[in-house]
């Protein structure tokens, strides 16, 4: 668990060591002090936070918007805040979560402190080493839980973890972020396919689904590492790869199934099969502008339906149930974050269209409204944020034993 | 309810009215039916998630796995489940024990 966490956690192994738990009611032994909900990740959750904000803030300068310079480095950093600071942090909290290990939560620290270096525009590399050191990290702890349940699914996450560190070792040694930015799509792509993978076997996929998927997978990593020795060629390979896998995904998730469900397990499905379409889209820009993918229109096109298109609608679809997960809020779902949802899409065809067709203001606008649409996501979801009622409270069990909560 | 009612196994309300174990067991499970897994709209008893009970008086443990150490719902699950098994008139303590082994395959689900 984190630092200074307390609070109720069922032991993530059998026999693992039982957490000190909150007094209980009526008398029960009370060995362990007040629960504290959410210590040590909103501190960490706070450089990712700042990230996003920084990062769009920077989106907005380059895309042409007069804004005043909140700092002379901050317009170079906003794809590494926006992969490294914001999402590798959410991401790598995520799998500490999930792994319910203090160790970790060591590993999006460091990416955060690393996002935080950047913003502070330290001299020297320090942001990237941290960021790297971060995704290592989140690497080892990918392999981690593929030594304790070998899958496909399991080796897809930490070949995304590893695409990221190789971006990330490549950023460090000097590259520009073009250059690098194949390997920070393969390592969204991967995590969030992996995930995808995971969740369809409900489905019971076929052994061809999954031989599909794994050859996606490979031909993926082939074309990023194809890209460091020929960058067109490679980005050509990397877009037809995330075409296959957006097809993949379009035919075989469990979004397809769900989206015929009601309320937030719809509005997952419908984030995600809507994010499956940028995705396409992403992969087709970069198939065709593959030489072109070194800045301007066709990269911003091309970078963007992935990015916010695919990686963003993810998040929106996601945030009401992995905030609960990081934070113990409740997100309660409404139908207004369909809103956020739509803008996302509308004002994206508008950014898009404006790359592609040289509309200079379309894209302007377009980048604004992918701004707002973020911005709107905050505050839809801040406003649904519950506070959990009070657990009751619990009686702290022998070594070794599964955590017992007290019912009053 | 009558869905609910087919996947607790055909345990109704009206026949978990005594206090034998299998009459608690069955309470559970379908106290635990309410736990759904937020992306798949599914309980965690259809997904096959939840292997044991054990009950001692009014203490419940429930033993259940998760389709994936990935997946960072575990803490959220289990505070359903207390808040739900909770509810029951004669539970005094919830417990919740995730286990890996067996591991989960979609051929648990129910």
């Amino acid at each position: 668990m984190e630092p200074g966490d307390d609070s109720l956690m069922a032991s993530p192994t059998p026999g693992s060591k039982a957490l000190p738990v909150r007094p209980a009611a009526g008398g029960s032994p009370a060995t362990a002090p007040p629960a504290r909900p959410t210590a040590g990740r909103p501190a960490l959750i706070f450089p990712a936070i700042l990230s996003l904000l920084a990062g769009l803030y920077a989106g907005l300068g380059r895309v042409g918007w007069d804004l005043p310079p909140l700092a002379a480095s901050l317009a170079a950093a906003h794809g590494p805040l926006m992969i490294g600071g914001f999402l590798g942090t959410g991401i790598g909290l995520e799998r500490a979560v999930a792994l319910g290990r203090r160790a970790g939560f060591i590993f999006p620290a460091l990416t955060g402190l690393g996002a935080l270096a950047l913003l502070a525009g330290l001299p020297g590399p320090w942001g990237a080493i941290l960021i790297a050191a971060g995704s290592g990290g989140l690497l080892g702890a990918s392999i981690g839980i593929i030594f304790r349940q070998p899958a496909l699914h399991h080796a897809t996450l930490a070949l995304g973890a590893l695409a990221w560190l190789g971006g990330n070792v490549l950023w460090l040694g000097g590259w520009p972020v073009y250059r690098v930015v194949p390997w920070w799509a393969a390592f969204l792509v991967l995590t969030i396919a992996g995930e995808r993978l995971e969740l369809s076997r409900v489905l019971f996929l076929s052994r061809g689904a999954r031989t599909a998927f794994a050859a996606i997978v490979a031909a993926l990593l082939a074309a990023v590492a194809l890209t460091a020795a020929a960058p067109a060629a490679g980005a050509r390979v990397e877009g037809l790869a995330l075409l296959a896998t957006a097809l993949w995904l379009l035919r075989h998730d469990v979004a397809r199934r769900t989206v015929r469900q009601s309320g937030l397990t719809r509005f997952i499905a419908v984030a995600m099969l809507s994010g499956y379409v940028w995705l396409a889209v992403g992969g087709v820009l970069f198939a065709l502008e593959a030489a072109r993918l070194v800045g301007g229109p066709p990269y911003d096109a091309a970078l963007h339906a992935v990015f916010v298109g695919f990686v963003f609608s993810m998040i929106f679809g996601h945030a009401p149930i992995i905030l609960p997960a990081v934070l113990r809020v409740v997100v309660a779902y409404g139908t207004s974050f369909y809103a956020h949802l739509a803008l996302l899409h509308l004002s994206l065809v508008l950014r898009v269209g404006g790359d592609l067709g040289g509309w200079w203001g379309l894209r302007r606008w377009g980048a604004l409204l992918n701004v707002v649409a973020i911005m709107l996501f905050v505050a839809n979801t801040v406003r649904a944020v519950r506070r959990r009622a009070p657990a009751p409270s619990v009686t702290a069990p022998p070594e070794g034993a599964p955590l017992t909560e007290a019912i009053p | 309810m009558a869905d609910r009612d087919r996947e607790a196994g055909g345990v109704t309300c009206g026949a978990i009215q005594d206090g034998s174990l299998e009459a608690r067991q069955n309470q559970v499970y379908h106290k635990l039916i309410g736990v759904m897994d937020p992306e798949l709209g599914l309980s965690i008893v259809k997904l096959g998630l939840v292997y044991d009970l054990e009950i001692e008086d009014g203490a419940v443990t429930v033993i259940m796995t998760m389709t994936t150490p990935a997946c960072p719902l575990g803490e959220v699950l289990t505070r359903d489940v207390q808040r739900l098994v909770g509810e029951l008139p004669w539970v005094t303590a919830v417990a919740v024990r995730i286990v890996w082994e067996p591991r989960w395959s979609p051929a648990m689900i129910r």
